[in-house]
């Protein structure tokens, strides 16, 4: 126990001295949260909308003014007399076309057909656009007065969103972007010290020494571990002034998670450590292996169920998809264990796996006498 | 033929013929230019998919009648929704969504069908979890719709006074995988192409053989030229490969010119391969490159709208990513490949990408040269 803490102290004191490694360690994290935090954005609002209004009347004027009454439009030219040229050009995202004969047609009772043609590029946007203009058509027969009495929908739904009722997307994005940051940094930290020692050779010295693999494997995590921590405090503290996040019940879930999310963090970048021969490749290895699974196969911009088959196998055994569960708990749900008891033991499992997979490597390469 | 065969015999001929074979000796870079684009080209084709559609729905029925029961199943016939599970109470349907086991609760009140066949209002309550705040957006105004219509039904209505029909141009069926590979295009162009130039440039100066270049004498411009000449080659292979993978694996139609789209990623090329060199001018190792390449490559792929929209961006960010060359490259990828739009409405983002890469290899060619003199 005493060498596993010395090799902790020795590594965290190695880790002190490079300044370069100390600073990214702690202003990348920082830059990627305020970039992810601020930008990522999936739900557009002030969607540039163009009209063709071949009818004109004070109807079809009354319709237009509804459309954009709801905020969620903006007003954007046609630009001459093809419909499609503002989306050719991306200066709007839909054109509503207004057939001459609106007011006429409406006012004979006959049903009328507007057109609305989507810019369908952004899939997502899209259904956003085209929920909000049939949103804004059935307001607009409401308020004129045009709904026969019977049309009224006899079933009316009361929509209540938990958790999250001003549907704010940081409360979605910010805690997903924990489980990003606080799985690569750690990670890709404990796999530059290891496959520093294998560059500059001192990696020998312990081969030779009779320190075992596991005991010196256990400090440097142990030491890793520590700056992730203090990687962890910094995130969260600047996360909670910036996006006012705030813990919803029962933060012991948070903690323990977060513990074993950063030491499973901190094994998996042994782990690649010790498989890689250069720094390059470590850091390599890390970003591309940590930071794309991270990314995308954790649920953390797009629902996890979304995943087609082989790959959702996948997403299954990458750790942030079960701490991005427990943030989310955390910091909007508020279930606190009943929610998410099984992520915490998930994520362990998964990280004593790679400890195991490091020690193993270097048990193999150590000298036996 | 003599100008052909007075390059062929120039001293730059022979630096990019030495530059070529030490790419292709280089295992690292072989793997570089084809190992993680393909990767993440598919990673992010297949993954990200904004789809709505089978929510788990949870139904607490009180009613319990044939006509609640035929509500239910018209909720989910669209498979927008999927039925879970039926709970008997309201407490145990909180309960579900509280643990994250369903994402949608309905609660159906006692007297759903006397009203209905009285035709007095009902009203029903919809429990969304908010979490997600962009998919319960959406599910909320799905099933607040998908409610209205079918209350409408009930009631043999002549058709709505104004009905509004929406066509999506340029990706008809929604496919999210159209939405983000010709972004992602763009995404591996940037990693791969200033990581790649990065490398070759660095490792000559981690072991010294820049000097011994600068002795020959070879012009210093003619030493860049002849970097610069086979990574733009090999990258250009790298946009025949991502294109394949587009136009194969997920069917994306190409609609505009082809050589329009190759001669405009070639011009972004010049822009990845000036980061590139800038990265390794201000680094002293490859580890120093690989970390500080985070730096540019985060913001640039999150600024140019690749994954996000821009339309959804704060105003400061949306300000800011005019100056992402990336986001000008998307757009060009989207519209020629999603749009078919033609030259004529593109030159503007045209001209800005030139603007750029002339600025990226101008500022880190004449870095660099200042700092081998």
């Amino acid at each position: 126990m005493n060498r596993i803490l010395a090799q902790c102290g020795k590594e965290l004191n190695q880790f002190r001295r490079d300044r370069l490694t100390v600073a990214l360690a702690f202003v990348l994290p920082l830059a990627v949260l305020l970039i992810y935090g601020y930008a990522i954005r999936l739900e557009a609002k002030n969607i540039p909308l163009s009209i063709q209004d071949f009818d004109n009347s004070p109807l079809s004027r009354t319709y237009v003014e509804r459309l954009f009454a709801t905020n969620q439009f903006v007003p954007a030219p046609l630009l001459g007399t093809v419909p499609t040229a503002p989306l050719d050009r991306g200066i709007a995202k839909a054109t509503v076309i207004i057939p001459p004969d609106f007011q006429r047609q409406v006012t004979a009772h006959k049903p009328v057909t507007v057109q609305a043609l989507v810019d369908g590029t952004d899939v997502n946007n899209a259904r956003v656009i085209q929920n909000g203009l049939r949103a804004a058509t059935q307001f607009f027969l409401r308020s004129s007065g045009l709904l026969p009495p019977q049309a009224q929908s006899p079933i009316e739904a009361q929509v209540r969103l938990w958790f999250n009722p001003g549907r704010q997307e940081s409360l979605y994005i910010v805690p997903g972007i924990f489980g990003v940051i606080l799985w690569v940094f750690p990670s890709m930290l404990a796999a530059i010290a290891l496959v520093r020692e294998k560059e500059q050779g001192t990696i020998v010295q312990v081969y030779a020494s009779d320190l075992s693999a596991m005991a010196w494997l256990l400090g440097k995590e142990l030491a890793y571990l520590v700056v992730g921590l203090g990687e962890a405090l910094v995130v969260l503290t600047v996360a909670t002034i910036l996006f006012g996040l705030r813990f919803r019940g029962d933060p012991t879930v948070f903690i323990v998670g977060l513990v074993i999310y950063l030491g499973a963090a901190v094994a998996f970048g042994l782990f690649i450590g010790a498989r890689t021969g250069n720094q390059t490749g470590a850091v390599q290895g890390t970003a591309i292996a940590g930071f794309l699974t991270a990314l995308l196969l954790s649920g953390f911009i797009y629902r996890i169920e979304n995943i087609p088959f082989p790959l959702s196998f996948l997403s299954n055994v990458i750790p942030a998809r079960y701490f991005i569960e427990i943030t989310r708990d955390a910091f909007v749900r508020g279930t606190g264990w009943p929610g998410v008891w099984y992520a915490p033991l998930a994520i362990g499992a998964i990280g004593a796996f790679f400890f195991r997979l490091a020690t193993r490597i270097l048990h193999r390469m150590q000298f036996t006498d | 033929m003599s100008l052909l065969r007075a390059l062929t015999q120039s001293r730059l001929w022979a630096l990019i013929l030495k530059e070529i074979r030490q790419i292709l000796r280089n295992r690292q870079i072989i793997f570089l230019l084809l190992f993680p684009p393909t990767i993440q080209l598919l990673v992010f084709g297949l993954a990200l998919n904004p789809a709505v559609n089978h929510l788990s729905l949870g139904v607490t029925d009180y009613s319990r009648s044939p006509d609640s029961r035929e509500f239910v199943a018209s909720l989910v016939a669209n498979d927008v929704f999927e039925i879970a599970s039926f709970q008997p109470s309201v407490a145990e349907l909180g309960q579900e969504v509280r643990t994250g086991q369903i994402s949608t609760g309905l609660v159906i009140p006692p007297d759903f069908a006397e009203n209905l066949a009285m035709g007095k209002p009902v009203d029903v309550q919809v429990l969304i979890d908010g979490v997600d705040a962009n998919t319960a957006g959406i599910a909320s105004g799905y099933i607040q719709q998908t409610i209205n219509r079918y209350g409408q039904s009930l009631r043999d209505l002549p058709a709505l006074p104004v009905d509004i029909a929406v066509r999506f141009l340029y990706n008809p069926g929604l496919l999210s995988s159209w939405f983000f590979v010709p972004g992602v295009i763009g995404v591996v162009l940037t990693l791969t192409g200033s990581l790649v130039s990065s490398t070759t440039v660095i490792r000559e100066k981690d072991v010294g053989t820049l000097e011994q270049l600068l002795m020959t004498p070879a012009m210093g411009w003619e030493i860049l030229a002849a970097k610069i000449a086979p990574l733009f080659v090999v990258l250009m292979g790298d946009v025949l490969l991502a294109s394949a993978l587009g136009r194969f694996v997920f069917g994306l139609p190409f609609r505009g010119n082809y050589f329009l789209f190759l001669a405009l990623s070639g011009v972004y090329i010049f822009v990845c391969i000036g980061i590139g060199i800038l990265l390794a001018t201000i680094s002293r190792t490859q580890q120093q490159v690989v970390l500080t390449s985070f730096f540019f490559n985060v913001p640039l792929i999150q600024l140019s709208g690749a994954i996000a929209p821009i339309e959804s961006m704060p105003p400061f960010f949306r300000v800011l990513s005019f100056f992402d060359p990336l986001r000008h490259y998307v757009t060009i990828a989207r519209s020629l490949i999603l749009k078919g739009t033609s030259f004529a409405v593109l030159w503007p983002e045209v001209l800005t990408l030139l603007v750029f890469a002339a600025l990226f290899l101008g500022v880190s060619i004449r870095l660099f040269r200042a700092q081998l003199a």
